[in-house]
């Protein structure tokens, strides 16, 4: 009926200018990839940069390898440390005392070695043993320590050894042989994922917030006197979701102009394939979220009472970034294809499967299939629930109750 | 023919019964009044009138015929609880429901701008909701009922927490609507505003009709046995045998008598006593006392006064 498709119309379009012309909407399109993009790039930076700069003393009687082990340690790949070299008779007391007082972060002690040819024992006697960095540096630089010796031994060349000891460099290449990109392909991949996530997360939450709103203002008696629940229900789920898809467009323009900017240096490249999959799974993660967000929001009356119902809208996302790790590490394995078909499930899984390696065409039509059979499920169940509900103030409703809704109308 | 028509509607929610077996009919171009406590089913009976719950049995007839949504267009409604978006602008907001009532927009605004102008409330356009007084959104929400130009009007306690001025504009402005041959039905525990203006009424208390009619039916149902006296000098004639009840206020008396009949014989004995009687009037019950009195009936007599006060 034309008629209830225009009022599905207006209720949208009210929805979406009102939002849209929020300072609120400005914020959230300016700060969410701001702060996104800066937590991720500082991750990435503080995890380059976190190297131990600790301070030990090394006790020993061979002064040749002790030299090579400070070098190591001072100007290693992974390590900032200061070294100290002292005589092996040098009284543990006094490193303790000082490492107490935190001027120093441990002691190293080289045994002599009984005879030629064998290993010496190495004990450390760390300030904490909670410091792994340290320690690992310090493994790391004996073993190098030791091979440069007996390299030395071999009669090597200083120089010859440092480059037979230089780390090899692997070239990651993408299917049709382009150099860095499969490793950007993983970015991008990685940053859709919690994009969604996030705007699925936020505008399911919008709608049950908008519901409250109308619940609290009473706006509904007014509204219901003149269309049906399900046109109020399906211009709000419409019309909260254009403004999320406005802003997600807002950000992939951004983003392709910065791209372009930068230039095909970055590396970073976004196909028009992994758009359009995004936008649809995308859609249909957001119908079906905002669809349940609806429920909870006519089954609460403050926004107190909806957070404790948060968890039904929040598991299924959770349960998403749980299976992250496994889809990435092998996007086709057996649990991949289980968990990628789960429907509140799908949206986030299968679209990140189709941006790092693309599944089968029947498997992409069989999750969109049983997310539309989801969405349509749940509409049903959430109109009524929210036809009963909205009009229901003061008490929230227990299990019973709500089972009886679904049969009143 | 009736315009609306209620034909033994029920309602339980959960244990509690909100209406039981109500029935009754407004007659197109009257004022109707809906009466009842707080609590009585006032506001359950117009949610089913408007099909905004249904009735778990009767039938609800609008229009002389079942009720069916596409007649909403037809029915203005002013919910008892006012609800408007709060950060929305007057102007947009009044638009928004008139084409939510099937009105285009350029009518919508139209009408919206005359309609401010009518009650007065034309500095409020251009301001958001949140920004406004109460009485003020209260009008808006009037005009949003209106529209739409409906033929039955109803509203849902159209004049609480009115002043008395912007009460009296409103409620002209229904007496104006009824003139141009809408029907009106407003439902209101302010018994001397449907004195006034109704033309039928219905009673409700706990969920069931008590009364109903055209005011001059109701009324002649009970006897014109009140008489307010204004007098001075001997008060005996107060205890003359006719009067079941007698208020005396320093020279002004209410009495209620246990016939019509009786007045005569009251007044008799005053000019006997030699009172000086300066006015003396016989009167029918007023809309108040018949309905604390039925209220009472049906309830248990605090109760009833509590809301007769409210």
């Amino acid at each position: 009926m034309p008629n209830r498709l225009l009022n599905i119309w207006l209720i949208a379009r009210r929805e979406y200018v009102e939002r849209i012309r929020t300072k609120g909407f400005l914020i959230a399109t300016i700060l969410i990839p701001t702060l996104m993009g800066g937590g991720m790039f500082g991750a990435a930076e503080l995890a380059a940069k976190s190297q131990t700069a600790s301070h030990i003393v090394v006790l020993t009687a061979q002064a040749q390898p002790a030299q090579d082990l400070k070098h190591e340690l001072e100007h290693g790949k992974d390590s900032k440390m200061t070294v100290e070299i002292l005589p092996l008779a040098t009284p543990h007391a006094d490193l303790d005392q000082k490492m107490k007082e935190k001027q120093l972060d441990g002691y190293l002690v080289i045994e002599p070695v009984a005879e030629a040819g064998q290993r010496p024992e190495f004990d450390f006697t760390p300030r904490s043993t909670a410091d792994i960095a340290t320690t690992t540096a310090i493994e790391e630089a004996l073993h190098r320590v030791l091979i440069r010796e007996y390299l030395a031994g071999k009669g090597l060349s200083s120089a010859q050894a440092d480059a037979l000891l230089a780390p090899v460099k692997l070239n990651l290449l993408g299917k049709n042989g382009e150099r860095g990109n499969s490793r950007t392909a993983f970015l991008v991949a990685y940053v859709l994922f919690f994009l969604m996530y996030m705007v699925v997360l936020l505008y399911g939450m919008n709608v049950a917030r908008s519901i409250i709103e109308e619940k609290t203002s009473r706006v509904f008696e007014v509204l219901l006197a003149t269309i049906q629940p399900e046109e109020l229900l399906a211009g709000k789920i419409l019309g909260v979701g254009a403004v999320g898809l406005t802003q997600v467009g807002i950000w992939m323009i951004a983003f392709g102009l910065l791209a372009a900017q930068m230039g095909a240096t970055s590396g970073v490249q976004i196909s028009l394939g992994q758009v359009i999959y995004f936008v649809v799974y995308f859609s249909l993660g957001y119908a079906l979220y905002s669809a349940v967000a609806a429920a909870l929001g006519a089954m609460t009356n403050s926004e107190q009472e909806l957070q404790q119902l948060n968890m039904f809208l929040m598991l299924p996302l959770f349960f998403s970034i749980l299976m992250l790790t496994p889809v990435v590490t092998n996007p086709n394995s057996v649990l991949s294809r289980i968990v990628s078909q789960i429907p509140f499930c799908a949206p986030l899984l299968m679209n990140l499967r189709v941006s790092l390696s693309m599944p089968q065409p029947w498997e992409i039509a069989l999750s969109i299939g049983l997310i539309l059979v989801t969405i349509y499920a749940v509409l049903w169940v959430s109109s009524r629930i929210y036809r009963v509900g909205i009009l229901m103030y003061g008490k929230k409703p227990n299990l019973p109750e709500i089972l009886r809704w679904m049969k009143y109308s | 023919m009736p315009i609306v028509e209620l034909n033994k509607i029920r309602k339980v929610y959960d244990t509690k019964v909100a209406v039981e077996g109500l029935s009754l009919t407004m007659e197109p171009g009257t004022m109707f009044g809906l009466l009842g406590p707080n609590g009585s089913g006032k506001t359950s009976t117009i949610r089913m009138l408007i099909g905004m719950t249904m009735p778990d049995s009767g039938s609800v007839r609008l229009f002389e015929r079942p009720l069916q949504r596409e007649m909403l267009n037809r029915v203005g409604y002013l919910p008892e609880e006012r609800g408007l978006y709060k950060k929305m602008k007057v102007l947009d907001q009044l638009v928004f429901l008139g084409q939510l009532h099937g009105l285009s927009e350029a009518v919508a605004k139209e009408r919206s701008l005359a309609w401010c102008e009518r009650i007065q409330i034309t500095e409020a356009i251009g301001k958001k909701t949140e920004d406004l007084s109460k009485g003020m959104q209260q009008k808006i929400q009037f005009i949003a009922a209106l529209l739409h130009d409906p033929e039955l009007v109803i509203m849902d306690e159209p004049f609480s927490g009115l002043d008395p001025v912007n009460a009296e504009l409103l409620l002209n402005t229904l007496v104006d609507l009824r003139r141009e041959g809408k029907t009106v039905m407003f439902s209101t525990h302010r018994m001397d505003q449907v004195e006034r203006m109704c033309d039928a009424i219905a009673l409700i208390s706990r969920g069931r009709l008590v009364l109903s009619g055209s005011m001059r039916e109701v009324k002649a149902r009970y006897p014109r046995n009140r008489v307010q006296v204004i007098f001075s000098g001997d008060d005996g004639f107060l205890g003359h045998p006719e009067v079941e009840e007698a208020k005396n206020y320093a020279g002004l008396a209410d009495l209620k008598l246990y016939h019509e009949a009786g007045a005569q014989q009251v007044l008799a004995e005053a000019v006997a006593r030699g009172t000086v009687v300066h006015k003396f009037e016989v009167k029918e019950p007023t809309l108040e006392e018949i309905f604390i009195e039925q209220v009472r009936a049906s309830f248990g007599v605090e109760e009833a006064g509590v809301s007769a006060n409210a």
